[in-house]
Formats: structure tokens, C-alpha cells, sequence
């Protein structure tokens, strides 16, 4: 429907079968500016379930790594564009893992085009959260976490959003294996992350923190870096989801013996009644679920430590109305903490 | 091969035709099946017109010329007179024979002039045919809204443009929507997880604290145990060993005593010492005693042998003597 008269920006559509095929014929082309214009109409194409088959099943994924290593800019980052549509479906997930896309997909994040690469993440960020795909970006997790400390070393305006896309592919990622990433350092990497200014990557730097102090080795580390008084003052933000990753990630942390002990030195205890003790309406309750449960369950198991059933029967009235409350898990967390509580040797 | 293009967008129904270039056929046998194989040089077809088109008598005045030209020729060729030809074995063979050598060669340089005289030219140009003005004079204007209405006639195609523009956005906004009911189940479902996993891993480290404080009860109570066993051994120990012992030291003492171990030290040295001296010297005396005896033995000892042998010499002289 859309003509070359109509919009210059856009090749030729065929009508039918033809379109995509066609369009992959003219990306033979060299002209860049031709290859751009056959791009963007593709990606209008594929957002219709039927043409996507189409794409991958004919085998033409293969002509993107081509153009992946093209060198015009603004080809790769809208072939980008291109496979982060591809994506959104499991074919077409599949089919990327299938391919041998990832390692240009990989090269592509040294780009020295800005937009490529933060297409190149998103490609990414979207291929780690389906499992499969998570697995065969756990060789890249290194890698992964150089450009991490990259971005780090230099803070930008620009590059915040690629940063946020790639700590959340580090969190998908650790989600299926933590190892890795903990073996490349990365807690000491997050810890710097979690100082930053722009709130979205705060909460995904939190999130991949939760992620890696899921094992034991992850949790000493947290404790050993002194990342529990960054996680303090982060769960004084405004931000809610940087507020329930930071909680999170204390709730694992405080599960070893050493992380309890710091926790109840640095005072947690009071910013988590503090936390549960916010009075909400119906809407704000549903957002804020995550956070109360992670409160709850931080607290229990710091009453496994005597001093903190001390401190904490004494706010045993707070917990006892959340028990009463109507969502099912928030009750049953209550419960579990108030069962802790109460416990006698 | 030739295939149409129908071309259906313009409005007011053209017909154009075109085809791909093909050779022209001479069909020279009828009974030939493929035309193609049989095609000519266009430029030596007798069909097609050559030469000036103007004069249409021209054509053939040109052709009875080229025919009285070569006509001409031949004649002349006949009465020329001609060297004779070589005797055999010879050759005649052209040579220059002047000072300065002249460069034969075949290629004639020719410069061409032509001229051609307008046919015509003593008649003037035959003025413009207007035909008289024969019938009624009509004209005609189109109005506005004659032809088509607009707003009617756009509704169809606004429909089609509006109708994919939104069809396309909906498929969009559907495509995102759905993605983000997966992400937010996705984010849900990490979330029990990760609560269910913590709550996991509590359950684990108190399991173990309480495993550890129960194996260290356990071993203090061992321990424990072990020490009073070890304690009562040995108090047993302690007091066998006194009562074995309680009789020892009578015993021993009674031993060394009967030994000869205690002993009165004046007692002793007189008789280690002085007794031992005392008969020593005593032994002494008595030997010298008895080898004073004894000397005392040998020399009557001797005194007798001597007496006897004087007495039995003094009897054998009185023997002597007598007989």
C-alpha cells in the first residue's frame, strides 16, 4: 500500500507472496540509501504475523548477517531494528538462535554508531528473555560485563539507555545462571551501577543484583563489597521498582549469617518497617504487593538472627495487619514471619 | 514474444501496446514451420523503400540510369584495347621508373560533393487547404461538478488508504499490548520466584543452622559423656592404686631391712673395718708366729739330720770299730 510516490523514505511493496522476497532481492543492491529504504518497509511488513513466517522460513535471515557487517551505519541499525521485530515472535526466536546471527549481533555492540548499538541491545536484551536464548548469550556474559564496566568508567547522556538494555540482558541471563557474571566480577561492577542518576538503570542494576545474589557465593560477595549501605540508601528512592529491587536483593543477602549481622549493624530493620508501615489505596496496593512481600520475607529471615526477633517482636502489631490483608501471598508471608517471630529455642 | 502491460491507472483508459523486439520474418517456404529461423537483413530487403521519397518517378528513372550505366561500361570495356598478355614463364609487373618514387597504394583518397536541385523549385508552394466552414458551431464548458464529484468519489479511495493506515497501527498496537502481557506475566512470575526462591533459601540456611547446633549439642554431650566416663576410670585407678600401694611400703621396708639395707652405722664399720684389720693383723702375728715355727721346725729339723747323721756315722764307726 505504501508506494515510492507516497513516501520516499520507503521501497516499493509487491503485491502478495512477492513483497517480501522482493524486498530481499533489492537489498542485493549496494546503494546504501536503497538498502535503508528496502529496510524500513520491511519493517513495516513484519509486523503482520504472515509475513514474518514468510521471512523466516524462507531462509533470508541468512542475508541479514551480511548486512549486519555492512558499512553504512544506517543499514546495521535498521537491520537492527529489523530483527528486534523479527523477535517479538517464538519463530521468530528461534530462528535467530538457529542462525549464526549472534556473533555479528555481539561484534555489533563496539559499534561506533550510537543508535546500532542500542538496537543491537535491544535485539539482545529481548533474545535473553526467553530461555533458550539466555542460555546461548551465557558465553557473552563476559564480554557483556567489559562493556558494563566501559559504560561505567564513562557516564553519558547518551548512552543510559544502552546501558539499561544491557543490564537487563545481564539479568535475564544470571536469572537462568548467576555464575558467570559473578565470575567476571560483576557485583563490584553493579555496586558502582547502583550510584547512578537515572533511576531506570538504578532498577536494573538492582534487579541484576538480585539476580547474582541468589547463590551463596554471590550473597558474600554482596556482603564482603559493602553493598548494603548503597542498598540502604537506595531504598529511600521515589522510584517504586528501584525501591522493590533493593529489597529484593536484601532479602537474598540477608539469608547468610554475616549479610544479618551487617543488615542489623546498618539499622535495615526500621526502613523495612518503615517500608510495610505505608499506609495505600486498592491501586497503590497492587504495585506495591512485590515490595511488601520482599519487606516480609527480608524480615524473616532477619528474625532468624535472637537480636532481630528482639527488635522485631516488638513491631509484631504491623505484621499481625498484614496478615489480615486480602492477597493471598501477602498473607502467607505474614504469616511466615510472625511464625519466625514468636519462636522459642 | 510479445506481452502486454495493462496499465489500469490511467484514468481515461489508453490503450498502449508494446512488445519485445523480434526480427521480421521472411517466409520464403510456405511450408516452413519456424519463422524464426528464416529472417533477412533489413538493409538489403527489396520491400523496403530506398532513395529520395518525394518524386515517386524518381525510382525508376534511377534504376533505368544504373541499367544504361552499366550498359555503357560493358561496351566500352569490349572495344578498349588492352596490353597483351605474359608468354609463359613471364609476369608483367608494374614498376615505377621515375627519380622520385610515388607511394602507390590502394586506398584513393576521394572527397565527395553533392548536389541536388530541388525538383520544384520553378513552382510555388501550395498555400494551406483550409476547407470551407461547413456545419454549426458548438462549444461546451465543463462545470464544476460536471465530471465527477469529488467527495463522493474520494470516500472509496480515503476508505482504502484509512482502512490500511489503521489496520496496520491496530496490528502494531495489538503486537505491543500482547508483548506487554507477556512481559508483565513474565515479571509476575519472577517475582513469585524470586519470593518463593528466598524463602527457599531461608528455609535451607535455618535448616542447616539448626542441623549444625543440633550436631554441636550432640558432640558436646558426647564429649561430656566421655569426660565423666574418663573421670570415674580414674578415680577406679586412683583407688586400686592406693590400696595396691598401702602395703608397699611395709613390705619394701621390711625387704631392705631384711636385706641388710638399715644398718647401725657404728656397728657396720667396726666390722668392716676393724674386724677384718684386726684378724689380718692377727693372721699376720700368727704367721709370723708360724713361720718362726716353722723355721724353728727346719732347724731342728736339720740339727736332727745332722745329729742322726753324725749318730749313724758315729755308729758305724763304733760298728767299725767293734768288729
Amino acid at each position: 500500500m505504501t508506494t515510492a510516490v507516497m513516501d520516499p523514505n520507503r521501497a516499493p511493496v509487491a503485491f502478495g507472496r512477492r513483497a517480501v522476497p522482493q524486498l530481499f532481492e533489492q537489498l542485493q543492491v549496494q546503494d546504501p540509501a536503497h538498502k535503508v529504504r528496502a529496510l524500513t518497509s520491511l519493517c513495516d511488513l513484519v509486523h503482520e504475523p504472515e509475513r514474518l513466517y514468510q521471512t523466516v522460513t524462507g531462509g533470508f535471515l541468512k542475508q541479514l548477517q551480511v548486512l549486519l557487517q555492512d558499512e553504512d551505519a544506517a543499514v546495521r541499525s535498521k537491520t537492527c531494528e529489523l530483527l528486534q521485530l523479527v523477535m517479538n515472535h517464538s519463530i521468530g526466536r528461534s530462528a535467530l538462535l538457529a542462525s549464526s546471527l549472534l556473533t555479528p549481533l555481539s561484534d555489533l555492540m563496539d559499534d561506533p554508531s550510537a543508535s546500532c548499538r542500542t538496537n543491537a541491545h535491544r535485539v539482545l536484551s529481548s533474545l535473553a528473555q526467553q530461555p533458550a536464548g539466555a542460555e546461548a548469550l551465557l558465553s557473552l556474559v563476559h564480554k557483556l560485563m567489559l562493556k558494563l564496566c566501559q559504560l561505567e568508567e564513562v557516564r553519558q547522556e547518551k548512552q543510559e539507555e544502552e546501558q539499561e538494555l544491557l543490564l537487563s540482558t545481564l539479568t535475564s541471563c544470571s536469572r537462568l545462571d548467576p555464575l558467570p557474571a559473578l565470575a567476571s566480577d560483576g557485583v563490584r561492577v553493579l555496586g558502582q551501577t547502583l550510584t547512578h542518576t537515572s533511576p531506570s538503570i538504578r532498577r536494573e542494576a538492582a534487579a541484576a543484583l538480585m539476580a547474582l545474589s541468589v547463590p551463596a557465593d554471590g550473597k558474600q560477595q554482596v556482603c564482603d563489597q559493602g553493598i548494603l549501605s548503597n542498598l540502604l540508601v537506595l531504598l529511600h528512592d521515589r522510584n517504586l521498582d528501584v525501591q522493590t529491587n533493593a529489597a529484593g536483593v536484601i532479602m537474598n543477602t540477608v539469608i547468610i549469617r554475616p549479610g544479618k549481622y551487617l543488615c542489623l549493624e546498618l539499622g535495615v530493620i526500621p526502613v523495612l518497617l518503615e517500608l510495610l508501615s505505608e499506609e495505600e489505596d486498592e491501586e497503590q496496593k497492587k504495585r506495591r504487593k512485590t515490595l511488601v512481600i520482599y519487606c516480609l520475607r527480608a524480615l524473616t529471615a532477619l528474625s532468624e538472627a535472637p537480636e532481630g526477633r528482639v527488635i522485631l517482636s516488638t513491631a509484631l502489631p504491623l505484621l499481625e495487619r498484614r496478615r489480615n490483608e486480602q492477597d493471598e501471598d501477602v498473607r502467607r508471608a505474614a504469616r511466615t514471619a510472625i511464625k519466625v517471630v514468636t519462636w522459642k529455642p | 514474444i510479445a506481452f502486454r502491460l495493462y496499465c489500469p491507472r490511467e484514468p481515461n483508459g489508453m490503450y498502449t501496446y508494446s512488445s519485445h523486439p523480434k526480427p521480421v520474418e521472411i517466409r520464403k517456404y510456405r511450408d516452413l514451420p519456424d519463422p524464426q529461423l528464416q529472417y533477412g537483413n533489413i538493409m538489403y530487403d527489396r520491400r523496403v523503400v530506398r532513395g529520395n521519397l518525394q518524386d515517386p518517378g524518381m525510382q525508376q528513372r534511377q534504376q533505368a540510369y544504373r541499367r544504361r550505366a552499366i550498359a555503357r561500361k560493358q561496351a566500352k570495356d569490349q572495344l578498349k584495347t588492352k596490353t597483351p598478355e605474359a608468354i609463359e614463364g613471364r609476369q608483367h609487373v608494374d614498376v615505377q621508373t621515375d627519380s622520385f618514387l610515388e607511394e602507390l597504394s590502394n586506398i584513393i583518397q576521394v572527397s565527395e560533393m553533392d548536389c541536388q536541385t530541388d525538383d520544384f523549385l520553378d513552382k510555388p508552394s501550395t498555400p494551406l487547404f483550409v476547407p470551407a466552414k461547413s456545419g454549426v458551431d458548438v462549444e461546451t464548458q465543463i462545470e464544476e461538478g460536471d465530471l465527477f464529484d469529488f467527495d463522493l468519489e474520494v470516500q472509496p479511495v480515503l476508505e482504502v488508504l484509512v482502512g490500511k493506515t489503521i489496520e496496520q497501527s491496530l496490528l502494531e498496537v495489538m503486537e505491543e499490548e500482547e508483548l506487554a502481557c507477556l512481559r508483565t506475566q513474565q515479571r509476575v512470575f519472577q517475582e513469585l520466584r524470586n519470593n518463593e526462591l528466598a524463602e527457599v533459601q531461608r528455609l535451607e540456611e535455618q535448616e542447616r543452622r539448626y542441623r549444625e547446633e543440633k550436631e554441636r549439642r550432640v558432640a558436646q554431650q558426647k564429649e561430656v559423656l566421655k569426660k565423666e566416663e574418663e573421670t570415674a576410670e580414674k578415680i577406679a585407678a586412683r583407688v586400686f592404686s592406693q590400696q595396691y600401694l598401702a602395703g608397699l611400703i611395709p613390705a619394701v621396708f621390711t625387704a631392705l631391712r631384711n636385706h641388710g639395707y638399715f644398718y647401725d652405722p657404728v656397728e657396720k664399720d667396726i666390722s668392716v673395718n676393724f674386724l677384718p684389720w684386726l684378724i689380718a693383723e692377727v693372721n699376720n702375728q700368727l704367721d709370723k708366729r708360724y713361720a718362726a715355727r716353722e723355721v724353728l721346725d727346719n732347724i731342728i729339723y736339720e740339727v736332727t739330720q745332722k745329729r742322726l747323721l753324725e749318730f749313724t756315722h758315729l755308729m758305724l764307726g763304733q760298728n767299725c770299730c767293734d768288729s
